[in-house]
């Protein structure tokens, strides 16, 4: 069990993965943008360094939930991932636990509100109203299009699911809309570019982590790391049946193999797409994609499925 | 709701120079805001006043980091004319071939400039790398990318060999299909037009009362344009055409921006095709007779004047620079209000302000 937690497929390999992802995304983002992009072992660099950093808070903040607001953030991320079957292979599952990750997952974006409205400072402040502006925009398509796949499958445990689609067919195959829809919502949760509101540089500097400097902020960037590793997994998992099929080696490179194509997709679309405005986001979440969602639940309802 | 003041500058990731802003916020709407200048501030005018007519023409390239050869040329024009020395012609066209090449960097930086603060990395990162072919004509010519020193009072110092004339012909043909790229990139991509359209519209009546030139002019259909309304540097003899657009929005501004670099090219491949032989330079006296002159040009910016007045001596009595972005610096605050906090970087790139051209 402890190695289960502690090395696959949880912490240990969290972090590799959280890397690799990292300096993936960097490089592919760097050759669409006709750059050569960072070395392999830039991203664990650049976490050890900002570790080393002087660590710098201003003066009148809480100092003790400053210092607690990303090491909270890091943790939900690494119990989310516990929950998450990587190529077949899960930690621990109960009945339910789909809606523990959700919860999980959706922790640190509050976090990182909190972090904005406890730093004192007017960009971290104006940062942490857009991230909760955000929030609400895609959180509620993001967990009704995720709550499509276990409607379908009679079940709220990640493992069931997966397992399930294994023997019929995959999610992405009957709700084409719903994957579209939770990949929207993992870049808004992620607030990578196109939906980086709250840290637009250009316009609020760095947003809610403004003021955060050294160790805090190396773990602020490694938390929003795992969490995209865990988002991709969830969304394999979810909508591809995790790619389980009979032979454990061929599971696992077909599971490396969508999970490397989300991650593709990821960088494509933050390539591709300039920032859109909170106000156009909140409309975009609320005019269209929620609406979209709600007709994803109707459709598997009268295809007789759930409930 | 409770008003507050955000600072943006003078050290800002949305400010590439020197420059203050206290913008009051209504929750995410601008209501108020005041602008502070001086930042970089060197006392050009003055300074130029206490050096040589020919000292005077590096010192004035370095008013802007951008647009400094359209500095030195308009100096020079102003200087030759009234001593009365007459630039050959084949100097003429290497100055307007210099000009040109600076009008396309300049639009392009400002493509990428506004394309990062909009969030678009992508399009920064290709305009300032197609930016570079650029450069490197100016530097493969003068030896400098930016400051290239290559006015002098009566001609240029630099020159074009035949083979060079080859190469920068088939350098700019490809910059040319890679701008046509850039524009259908930023043509196609809807959140652009989301962020762009219908933000700091300026009608042609503003214009007219703030005296804006250049581009944000004629994006808002004011047709201006020195290389046409006053032609020097041989202008008269290129065909190129002045364009216009009626929006007045930020979008208008960098779709005009793109289609201005293409007509910039095109006269760039005529002053390559049809280069007269002779000399680039004349010499001309140090000491330059009494007068007084006034002298505008098309910087990339828009219409820039210089007012010399010499008193007989090799040292001028007085030059005034009155450069292109001063004005549209005083439209910035009723550009800024009731707008939303995140189109400020929209707003304050669209109007290409100039900080080192302004302060001088």
């Amino acid at each position: 069990m402890s190695f289960k937690v502690l090395v696959f497929p949880g912490f240990g390999f969290l972090f590799c993965l959280a890397m690799l992802a990292e300096w993936i995304d960097r490089r592919m983002i760097a050759r669409f943008q006709g750059r050569v992009g960072p070395p392999v072992f830039q991203p664990l660099a650049d976490f050890i360094k900002l570790l080393g950093k002087e660590d710098l808070l201003p003066t009148g903040v809480n100092e003790k939930l400053m210092a607690a607001l990303p090491l909270i953030s890091l943790a939900a991320c690494l119990t989310a991932g516990m929950y998450i079957p990587v190529a077949g292979v899960s930690v621990n599952n109960f009945e339910g636990d789909l809606i523990v990750v959700l919860f999980l997952l959706s922790l640190p974006s509050l976090l990182y509100f909190l972090a904005g409205w406890s730093s004192i400072g007017i960009y971290s402040i104006l940062g942490g109203n857009r991230a909760l502006l955000q929030f609400f925009s895609y959180e509620v398509p993001f967990l009704l299009a995720l709550s499509g796949p276990a409607i379908l499958n009679s079940s709220w445990n990640i493992t069931d699911i997966m397992v399930n689609q294994s023997t019929s067919i995959w999610a992405i195959f009957v709700l084409p809309v719903g994957f579209m829809l939770a990949f929207f919502g993992l870049i808004g949760k992620l607030k990578r570019d196109p939906l980086d509101i709250p840290k637009a540089q250009s316009e609020i500097v760095a947003g809610p982590l403004t003021e955060f400097s050294g160790r805090k902020l190396a773990i602020w960037h490694l938390a929003n790391q795992i969490q995209t590793v865990v988002g991709i997994f969830l969304l394999v998992d979810t909508y591809f049946g995790g790619g389980v099929i009979e032979s454990r080696l061929a599971t696992f490179l077909l599971f490396s193999f969508l999970a490397l194509l989300i991650l593709v997709s990821l960088s494509v679309m933050s390539a591709m797409y300039a920032r859109l405005r909170i106000d156009q986001l909140a409309r975009l979440g609320w005019k269209r994609l929620i609406p979209l969602s709600l007709l994803q639940i109707a459709f598997i309802v009268w295809m007789g499925k759930g409930f | 709701m409770s008003r507050f003041t955000v600072p943006i500058g003078p050290q800002h990731p949305l400010l590439k120079e020197p420059l203050s802003f206290q913008l009051t916020l209504e929750g995410e709407e601008v209501v108020d805001s005041v602008i502070r200048l001086g930042y970089v501030h060197r006392g050009i005018e003055r300074l130029s006043e206490k050096r040589t007519y020919i000292q005077n023409v590096h010192l004035v390239e370095r008013v802007c980091g951008i647009c400094s050869h359209v500095h030195t040329t308009t100096y020079c024009m102003g200087v030759e004319s009234l001593a009365g020395v007459t630039v050959p012609v084949r100097g003429l066209y290497l100055r307007t071939f210099f000009c040109e090449l600076e009008r396309i960097h300049s639009h392009l930086l400002w493509l990428g400039v506004l394309a990062k603060n909009l969030g678009f990395d992508t399009v920064f990162m290709y305009a300032w790398r197609d930016r570079e072919i650029v450069l490197d004509i100016m530097e493969e010519l003068s030896g400098g990318r930016v400051s290239h020193a290559a006015n002098v009072i009566g001609g240029v110092r630099v020159d074009i060999n035949d083979s060079q004339r080859k190469t920068m012909t088939v350098s700019l043909k490809s910059l040319s299909q890679k701008i046509t790229d850039l524009r259908n990139i930023v043509e196609h991509e809807t959140n652009f037009h989301a962020r762009t359209r219908d933000i700091g519209t300026l009608t042609a009546e503003q214009i007219r009362q703030y005296c804006i030139v250049g581009p944000i002019a004629r994006a808002s259909n004011v047709d201006v344009d020195m290389r046409r309304d006053v032609p020097y540097n041989l202008y008269e003899k290129f065909d190129f055409s002045v364009i216009t657009r009626s929006e007045g929005d930020v979008w208008a501004r960098t779709t005009l921006r793109i289609q201005e670099a293409q007509e910039s090219i095109k006269i760039c491949l005529q002053i390559l095709d049809s280069l007269p032989p002779g000399a680039v330079a004349v010499r001309a006296k140090r000491r330059v007779p009494p007068g007084e002159v006034i002298c505008r040009s098309e910087a990339p910016r828009g219409e820039l004047l210089y007012y010399i007045q010499s008193d007989g001596s090799d040292r001028p009595a007085r030059i005034k620079i009155r450069t292109p972005t001063l004005p549209s610096l005083a439209i910035l605050p009723d550009l800024l209000r009731g707008i939303n906090m995140a189109d400020v970087s929209a707003v304050v790139s669209g109007v290409d302000l100039c900080i080192a051209c302004v302060d001088r």
